[in-house]
């Protein structure tokens, strides 16, 4: 072990250093004892001179301490604003979507039950929802249930209080739909890919020659009996390549997004025959229809659409020829007056829609197509 | 072979006021970062560093400087400080031969004791903690103390060997 500096050495260093230790002792023992007065002069005196460097030296520590505490405070408070902001952000959106179902309740008027949901339970919960309304309230099966924001999915079992329901997202949930400009025709069933993908929709059956770009909004066409006709069902992302080489598939952005499935509309079936067209989107008139089917190939519907055509073609003269007469007499000529308007087969109250683009005369309404009652086609029943 | 250069007093002197002087500015700025409960006391560490190095009587003399400078910037018990720091570094240099070896884990229990008396001693000449306060303070909060001074102490002899260990 080395020795350190040292002085001294023997009974002389041994008694200097009992002084030095007595004196060092006396010198404690004096300022632990002396009047608060002196205590604290002494105390300042060092703390201005000799200590002033560490005063400084420990008061710039305590400094940086404070910042650091400060700066916890700061995140900390930070994280609680951003954490009520969010909770506002969901309140906010909660009020937008409570809003939205009372304009879509509003523009249904009547033949509609508000439901909620309630705690999902179950293995296969991602595509089933259950509802608190039941046969008690009018729900009956195969009812469409829906938002403002388009098609969520359909009754699919009834009990007294509750009822199970099926969203697009089911394997088992099939709808016939169409785009909103009557070109293309399809049955949307949902995509069963993996990840992300799972939650799509896909159009399949649109003929080879209909071609549909991104975007397209995809409504129901109301042939069947569960949807009416004008029911958003999605949005058109692109086209998937498929065996198939005489028909198209889409492959479809959901109009209701599984995260913001909240309080819902179950649709009744007095609603449902009368049809909600111009609830969601104009869907073009049901002539146009019967000829985009008549395209499409299919020979029992195009046969149904061509009787349907002649025969409004035969009202539509008879009612020209009468509307000729009639302006002639009362006023200026079809073409310079307001827009006029079409008849909705899939509506029972004939709702009426402008249409700029017309110059024909007004036709007469012509009778809804009969609403059909019971189970939906093969692919819809589970 | 070359024989190893030996070092002068000069050298050894100025590395032994070096470390002193950074586990005083440690004691001031370090420490009141990490300030809790149970605190590092550098200033100990550096008078108990010191003490081996240096007679008895002027290891005293030591401590009486730096108790008065801890009393000085917590006037509390002015002089309470210094009379601690005066006997543990007094009792330090005595003891030196006994504990200071090269073996770390006895500068670990030396340092580690040295912080034990040196609280003991604070306290009783302090006076200002009492009853179930000192229980607490002398049982739990001083030992813990002493733990984290002598892990330091031990952790800055294996890094600065040069500064901190005489023989090195």
């Amino acid at each position: 072990m080395a020795r350190g500096v040292r002085s001294g050495s023997g009974v002389s260093g041994a008694r200097l250093d009992t002084g030095l230790l007595l004196a060092c002792l006396a010198l404690s023992l004096v300022a632990l004892t002396m009047p608060r007065r002196f205590r604290d002069g002494v105390a300042a005196s060092l703390r201005g001179s000799v200590l002033s460097p560490l005063v400084a030296l420990e008061s710039r520590a305590a400094r940086a301490r404070a910042a650091i505490e400060s700066r916890d405070d700061l995140l900390a408070s930070r994280g609680r604003s951003v954490t009520d902001a969010l909770n506002v952000r969901a309140i906010v959106d909660e009020n937008m979507t409570l809003r939205r179902l009372m304009g879509l309740a509003a523009r249904l008027q009547d033949g509609f039950v508000v439901a909620d949901l309630l705690p999902r339970r179950g293995v296969d919960d991602d595509f089933t929802l259950t509802l608190n309304v039941g046969s008690s309230a009018g729900i009956q099966r195969f009812a469409p249930i829906v938002t403002a924001d388009g098609l969520v999915g359909m009754v699919d079992r009834v009990d007294v209080n509750t009822a199970f329901a099926i969203t697009w997202a089911h394997p088992a949930f099939a709808v016939s739909a169409m785009s909103v400009d009557n070109r293309a025709f399809g049955i949307v069933q949902a995509h069963l890919g993996s990840g992300v993908e799972r939650l799509m929709l896909e159009l399949k059956g649109v003929p080879f020659r209909d071609k549909l770009d991104s975007g397209a909004v995809i409504v129901s066409s109301g042939m069947g009996a569960t949807y009416p006709r004008g029911i958003p069902v999605g949005i058109v992302i692109g086209e998937l390549s498929t065996p198939e080489k005489w028909a198209r598939t889409y492959l479809l952005m959901p109009a209701v997004l599984p995260a913001s499935i909240g309080p819902v509309i179950v649709l009744r079936a007095e609603r449902g025959a009368r049809g909600v067209n111009q609830i969601w989107t104009n869907v073009a008139s049901a002539d146009s229809a019967a000829r985009a089917i008549a395209a499409a190939g299919d020979s029992v519907s195009r046969k149904a659409a061509l009787d349907e055509l002649a025969a409004r073609r035969l009202a539509q003269d008879s009612a020209f020829a009468d509307s000729l007469s009639r302006d002639t007499l009362r006023g200026p000529p079809p073409s310079v007056r307001a827009p006029l308007t079409r008849a909705d087969s899939a509506k029972a109250d004939s709702a009426r829609r402008a249409r700029v683009d017309s110059l024909r005369p007004r036709v007469p309404t012509v009778p809804p197509t009969a609403a059909r009652s019971g189970p939906p086609p093969v692919r819809e029943q589970r | 072979m070359a024989a190893p250069l030996p070092r002068s007093g000069a050298v050894v002197a100025a590395r032994a006021i070096a470390g002193f002087v950074l586990l005083l500015a440690a004691h001031f700025a370090v420490r009141p970062l990490i300030a809790s409960r149970a605190n590092v006391d550098f200033l100990l560490i550096a008078i108990l560093f010191a003490a081996v190095r240096v007679r008895p009587g002027f290891a005293a003399v030591l401590g009486l400087l730096a108790g008065l400078a801890v009393d000085a910037l917590a006037p509390g018990a002015f002089g309470a400080a210094a009379l601690a720091l005066v006997a543990v570094s007094f009792a330090a240099s005595r003891v030196k031969a006994v504990f200071f070896a090269d073996h770390v884990a006895l500068t670990g229990l030396f340092v580690f004791l040295g912080k034990l008396v040196f609280d003991a001693l604070y306290q009783a000449a302090n006076g200002g903690v009492r009853g179930m306060g000192l229980v607490v303070q002398m049982l739990l909060w001083t030992p813990l103390s002493a733990a984290l001074t002598a892990a330091v102490a031990i952790v800055l002899l294996t890094m600065f060997k040069p500064l901190y260990r005489p023989s090195a």
